[in-house]
């Protein structure tokens, strides 16, 4: 195919990427090949199940490796620490809306989990007398964030990847992961765009679990890789499964200035101060006893009123370093010094850092049981996508790295176990030529509107209607704009027609997908009509409405739009009480 | 702010590769990965590019700029654009392009893997069910291996890697360090063994590409110093560049300079030296070497003899030796503790900060057309090609 | 003809192993040029390779007190600089000079240790350079101008840097390690055309000459080739290993190559003495495997 002026095919005839074909069949398919989705292809091979990944990034790439500041386990080397005060701690941050029951369950196995990994040759810091040493936390009763200096999630994934070359686990790597396989009322596999090599591919999977992260490129400020447009509860979405809490999105409070880029909570607790135009820690107005290690949705709310009212620097807060010393941040926070000098051009040693709350993570998603398994038979979610829930309305920092140990264990395992227990899988033709039709209906499209327009009009009225402080006339203003861009959505073309490595697709894919879950995010927060952690209304709604709201949003796909309804919070031992810290 | 850019265009299955140039509006703050983005968004959607993360540890953006590997989102252009610069951007070297700026990692991941890339635990577990009882200063024996986020630039630009394809690398070998170094693996020997045969450990040139070229301060080339000298401290020394680097510290304990004559002999062993007999008269005619070797003494070269003694005692056999001087090293690169970067700077013999583009003399001159840089032309030339 | 004296500056000499035996050409022009261009060379004896790359891996705690050594006995001069004339002897004594530098305890071992041998302590306050950027540069540069009255004639030079005196850039940090100027400018100044190529700043192989040779040659090569192509009658280089690599296994890349590439090459000081009218006695061209002299007397250098 000789090159174009545009790298388009001389002949611009319909080419072979039509020809599907199931390409293999597995036990268990995992989704998505970060922390989760990693940690849940080792368990399931090691359940003794045929496993491979399907990612649309080389694993290691995946955005868990972003991770900085630590994850969370109840060992108890810092200080006197448990399961029930960890279990606690996570309740109060998710404003009581979090699942009793499975944080129960979490922070039960969270200490195993985290001991299992460093046996497997985990590289975190030490503490002097050589256990693993335990940082503070936002909004923890205790220091009980492990930690490697402050690139965690770096260690994580290699630490996991190495197990997953152990196991020889075959990996579909670049491949993108479009539509799941339903068949006779069950999860049977996953249609892809083969991204390296062009095609579409159908892999067939006994079971599939689904881990594939978060949306945070559905903001124009957020910590997100350019990966995380949340395919994976797009796909579950249209595929009729219901999406929970999804007005829930944490805004971390230190993203540098302009970029987003996460600075983290680490630096906090190493005694960092946030500090506005004239010098003050703010946050003794807001969290007088836990100031700057307050939960994450205080501390962006406190920074926002900072600024709205006129004490931030060109739209930040600063976050000072400088009395930490040059030897601690050069030894606990390197990454986060080479960050500023980098990307703000600013020493943190010598001078404060803008920072300022950015989209970060998702505290709904694909709404699972204590064992990963969701709704529909044979499907399984795991780690940011899914949502079980640990973290209720707001989480704490170090509880999703956590997490996706935990539960990713859990689905693979769990998934694991049904597919060992069931012979058959079979992917339907009329699925994949379903498929087929979407694929042509992108790439034959001549003329409209390139994709960024509409990712650019999503990005800036998100964060400018539904970030961190929401009011009602913003959020049905944002429901009409994003029915807006759904409607140019079917106009929206693709320059590159070829087939290898055809990025201009599947970002057009992408932004489908983050289109559909914004709409469900906003069409909840408006309904709720009341503040709950990350769900903040202080102009019509400022107080919790436990009487009327203390449940969980449940979203679907039906008819081409949203559908809500609610379902209960799981209780064990702690009646919601009055937040603050 | 204006910025130029030119990207070597490339498709793999037809050959074809075209030199385009693209002139983009973008912000100040724009990294080199922001500015493809505004290509692909707004001028040619079919440029095609790895990305994730943007801010330095997913490792996806490897790419040439000038013929250096760099990480996109690492590279401001600020600097460049206000100098009026138009960049070179193609894809790494070493690797088999696929399209554009992509290359294909397989042979990257494929020597990751043939390292044994995942710790073996040894016998000495924990018996309380808990994690390994490691200090701080232990770990850090292979911190900086640690921080390697397989980008591929030091692969890019591997000297030895472009002669000897079959080199595991740079980027393997500092993962195979990682191990070697960390007290919980017990698989020491079995895993030197591996690095020290053939393509391994002692293919490396020395050349310190790999150094300059990556991205989070991981000094492959010093993580496979570390493996030599492992190597040597256990005994693991057949391999010809185990006994050429004996040798010189033979020297050096023995006449002070180095015996010369004798490197090739020690070397390769006295029954190959014998090939290389023709060489060694030319060499001998023009005065390079003597027939009969002399020693040539350095004067107090017992001096020399004792210090080895004294410092064999002391506790920092094998790669301690590389390790114990990283504090100082990486001074250079942070800036030091309590001085300022223009106070370390301005000492006697201190070196200025790794160049960024823009930067030093702007006599210098450059081969912006490298053979290497061009994707799909042949490389330069390997051996025994005429 | 200027009779400007250059003030004279004192350095410590180190030379290094092959200066003194199978590159002694590189040490005679050294010494018979440098006093042309106000450097007075205080030669170090008491003193022993560098290492090279090779004990820096077999045993680096050795490859340490080795060259703290050598930059003791360099201080005991009194001379605050020590002046090398091979970039792997400027390499290694630099990273040592700044491992003992940066880091107190650390060199409050290595002086215990070298007390224990007899050998002077060191303060870490010696500079180590190398004669290339002495003349690249300042008044030594100056002085090159001076002296190189002799000129090349329009002589078409390729430089070749090799690795490690540009990198690691962070140890070097004399000039860009992807865009050097300092051999061009040297040979500009002497008269000569400067010859640019891809290759000037990759590695010749020579740490692996003898161990990988298939390998090594298969880099050789292309400093050579492009060279030629480039149409430069000479090559230099500040590096005797490099030289040696470039020199004396060209033969090799004839065997295998079947062309004959006769390609001269200089060392620094040689080509800077040419333009400054040494004699072959100082010079020793008849030492180098490629004889240069043929090339040279062709422009009546």
């Amino acid at each position: 195919m000789p090159l174009g002026v545009d790298g388009s095919a001389a002949d611009g005839e319909a080419r072979c990427a039509s020809v599907i074909s199931v390409i293999a069949k597995h036990d268990v398919l995992v989704v998505g090949a970060g922390c989760a989705g990693m940690r849940a292809a080792i368990e399931a091979y090691d359940a003794g199940a045929d496993v491979a990944m399907i990612s649309k990034l080389h694993p290691t790439r995946s955005h868990s490796g972003a991770a900085e500041g630590g994850i969370n386990a109840a060992l108890g080397n810092a200080a006197e620490d448990n399961a029930e005060i960890h279990a606690y701690d996570t309740v109060k941050g998710s404003d009581y809306l979090g699942d009793q029951d499975a944080i129960e369950v979490f922070a039960e196995e969270a200490p195993g989990d985290i001991i299992q990994l460093e046996n497997w040759g985990a590289f975190f810091s030490r503490r002097e007398d050589g256990k693993l040493a335990q940082r503070p936390f936002g909004a923890a009763g205790s220091p009980r964030t492990v930690y490697a200096a402050d690139i965690t999630g770096h260690v994580l994934i290699q630490v996991l990847w190495e197990q997953v070359c152990k196991r020889d686990i075959p990996v579909y790597e670049e491949f993108f992961a479009w539509q799941l396989v339903e068949h006779e009322d069950r999860c049977q596999g996953v249609i892809c765009w083969d991204l390296l090599h062009g095609g579409l591919k159908t892999v067939g999977g006994k079971t599939v679990v689904l881990a594939t992260g978060g949306a945070g490129r559905q903001y124009r400020v957020t910590t997100n890789a350019y990966a995380c447009t949340g395919d994976g509860m797009a796909m579950a979405l249209h595929a009729g499964l219901p999406l929970k809490d999804m007005e829930f999105m944490q805004f971390h409070p230190t993203t540098l200035y302009p970029t987003g880029i996460l600075l983290t909570e680490g630096i906090r607790g190493e005694g960092g101060y946030l500090i506005n135009k004239d010098g003050e820690r703010f946050m003794k107005h807001y969290a007088p006893n836990a100031l700057e290690l307050a939960s994450r949705d205080v501390v962006s709310r406190s920074e926002q009123t900072e600024i709205d009212e006129g004490r931030g620097i060109e739209g930040s807060v600063l976050l000072d370093m400088r009395h930490l010393g040059a030897e601690r941040i050069i030894e606990r926070l390197p990454g986060s010094r080479e960050l500023s000098m980098v990307y703000a051009g600013i020493d943190p040693i010598y001078d404060p850092v803008p920072v300022r709350p950015g989209a970060h993570y998702h505290m709904g998603g694909i709404e699972t049981d204590n064992d990963g398994a969701t709704e529909m038979t044979g499907l399984y979610a795991a780690g940011e996508c899914a949502c079980v829930s640990i973290h209720g309305a707001n989480r704490l920092g170090g509880n999703s790295l956590m997490e996706t140990i935990t539960f990713g264990r859990r689905a693979g395992r769990s998934a694991a176990e049904w597919a060992l227990s069931h012979t058959t899988v079979e992917v339907p033709e009329s699925a994949e030529r379903d498929a087929e039709a979407r694929l042509r209906d992108l790439l034959d499209r001549e003329g409209g509107e390139r994709p960024w327009k509409l990712r650019d009009e999503l990005g800036s009225s998100m964060l400018e209607n539904f970030a961190v402080f929401r009011r009602e006339e913003q959020m049905a203003r944002q429901i009409e704009i994003i029915e807006g861009l759904r409607e140019r959505y079917p106009n929206v073309y693709v320059e590159d027609k070829g087939e290898v490595f055809n990025s201009d697709l599947t970002q057009a894919i992408e932004l489908g997908n983050m289109l559909d879950t914004a709409l469900c995010m906003v069409t909840a927060g408006l309904v709720r009509k009341e503040s709950r952690g990350a769900h903040a209304r202080p102009h019509d709604y400022p107080t919790r409405d436990d009487e009327n709201f203390l449940h969980h949003s449940i979203t679907r796909w039906k008819d081409g739009g949203v559908e809500l309804t609610k379902s209960e919070v799981r209780f064990t031992k702690w009646e919601p009480q009055e937040r603050t810290y | 702010m204006q910025v130029g850019l030119k990207i070597w265009r490339y498709d793999s299955a037809t050959g074809d590769r075209a030199l385009r140039e693209y002139e983009i509006e973008a912000p100040e703050e724009a990294t080199l990965l922001d500015c493809l983005d505004i290509v692909k968004d707004r001028h040619d959607g079919t440029l095609a590019y790895r990305k994730s993360c943007r801010m330095m540890i997913c490792g996806s953006c490897g790419m040439r700029m000038d013929g250096a590997a760099v990480l996109a989102c690492k590279t401001r252009m600020y600097d460049i654009a206000q100098e009026g610069r138009v960049p070179v951007i193609s894809a790494m070297g070493n690797l088999p392009i696929v399209k554009d700026l992509v290359v294909d990692m397989d042979p990257f991941w494929s020597k990751f893997k043939a390292m044994w890339p995942w710790l073996e635990p040894g016998y000495d577990r924990p018996d309380d069910g808990r994690e390994y009882r490691i200090s701080q200063e232990r770990m850090n024996v292979v911190h900086k291996e640690a921080l390697c986020i397989n980008c591929g630039c030091c692969v890019s630009e591997c000297n030895a890697m472009e002669s000897d394809p079959e080199f595991l690398g740079p980027q393997a070998l500092a993962k195979g360090m990682r191990f070697v170094g960390d007290p919980r693996d017990g698989a020491t020997v079995e895993r030197l063994e591996r690095y020290n045969r053939e393509h391994g450990i002692w293919d490396c040139t020395r050349c310190y590409f790999c150094n300059e070229r990556c991205p989070k301060g991981v000094d492959p080339r010093d993580a496979i110093a570390k493996l030599g000298a492992e190597s040597i401290r256990l005994g693991i020394d057949r391999d010809m560049g185990a006994k050429h680097a004996k040798w010189f510290v033979r020297s050096a304990e023995t006449t002070g300079w180095l015996r010369e004559e004798e490197l090739i002999p020690k070397t390769q062993g006295y029954v190959s030296a014998i090939k290389q007999l023709k060489f060694g008269a030319s060499l001998a005619r023009h005065g390079k070497v003597r027939p009969v070797p002399i020693p040539h003494v350095a004067r107090d070269v017992d001096e020399a003899r004792n210090l080895r003694k004294v410092v064999q005692e002391q506790d920092r056999a094998g790669a301690l030796g590389i390790v114990q001087g990283e504090r100082a090293l990486a001074r250079l690169a942070h800036g030091g503790g309590s001085e300022s970067l223009e106070e370390i700077y301005a000492r006697p013999g201190s070196a200025p900060r790794p160049f960024l583009p823009g930067e030093g003399s702007a006599e210098g001159q450059g081969s912006l057309t490298q053979a290497d840089v061009t994707p799909g032309k042949e490389p330069t030339r390997k051996r025994g090609e005429a | 003809m200027s009779t400007t004296e250059p003030a004279v500056k004192r350095v410590a000499y180190y030379k290094g192993c092959l200066a003194s035996l199978s590159a002694k050409e590189l040490d005679s022009s050294t010494k018979a040029l440098a006093p042309m261009v106000g450097l007075e060379l205080v030669e170090l004896e008491s003193v022993t390779c560098c290492g090279a790359g090779d004990i820096h891996e077999a045993e680096p705690d050795y490859y340490l007190h080795l060259n703290a050594r050598i930059l003791a006995y360099a201080e005991a001069t009194g001379c605050d600089m020590l002046m090398t004339v091979c970039n792997v002897c400027t390499l290694n004594l630099r990273q040592a000079n700044f491992m003992l530098q940066g880091d107190e305890e650390l060199l409050a071992r290595v002086n215990e240790n070298l007390a224990t041998v007899g050998v002077p302590a060191y303060s870490g306050k010696v500079d180590v350079r190398h004669f290339l950027w002495e003349i690249a540069e300042g008044e030594g540069y100056e002085a090159l101008k001076q002296v190189a009255h002799r000129g090349l004639k329009g002589l078409k030079v390729a430089p070749f840097y090799g690795c490690q005196i540009l990198r690691p850039s962070k140890l070097m940090g004399f000039e860009d390690p992807d865009r050097p100027w300092s051999l061009e400018r040297i040979i500009e100044a002497c008269g000569g055309e400067a010859i640019d190529y891809p290759a000037k700043v990759k590695c010749c192989g020579f740490p692996i000459i003898a161990a990988r040779e298939e390998t090594a040659l298969g880099e050789v090569i292309q400093p050579i080739e492009q060279a030629i192509e480039a149409g430069a009658d000479v090559m230099v280089t500040p590096c005797p290993l490099c030289h040696l690599s470039l020199d004396a296994w060209q033969q090799k890349l004839e065997a295998s190559t079947g062309r004959a590439f006769k390609m001269p090459v200089l060392h620094l000081a040689q080509l800077v003495g040419v333009a400054a009218g040494l004699e072959e006695a100082e010079l020793k061209f008849k030492r180098h495997i490629v004889d240069p002299r043929p090339a040279l007397e062709r422009l009546e250098v």
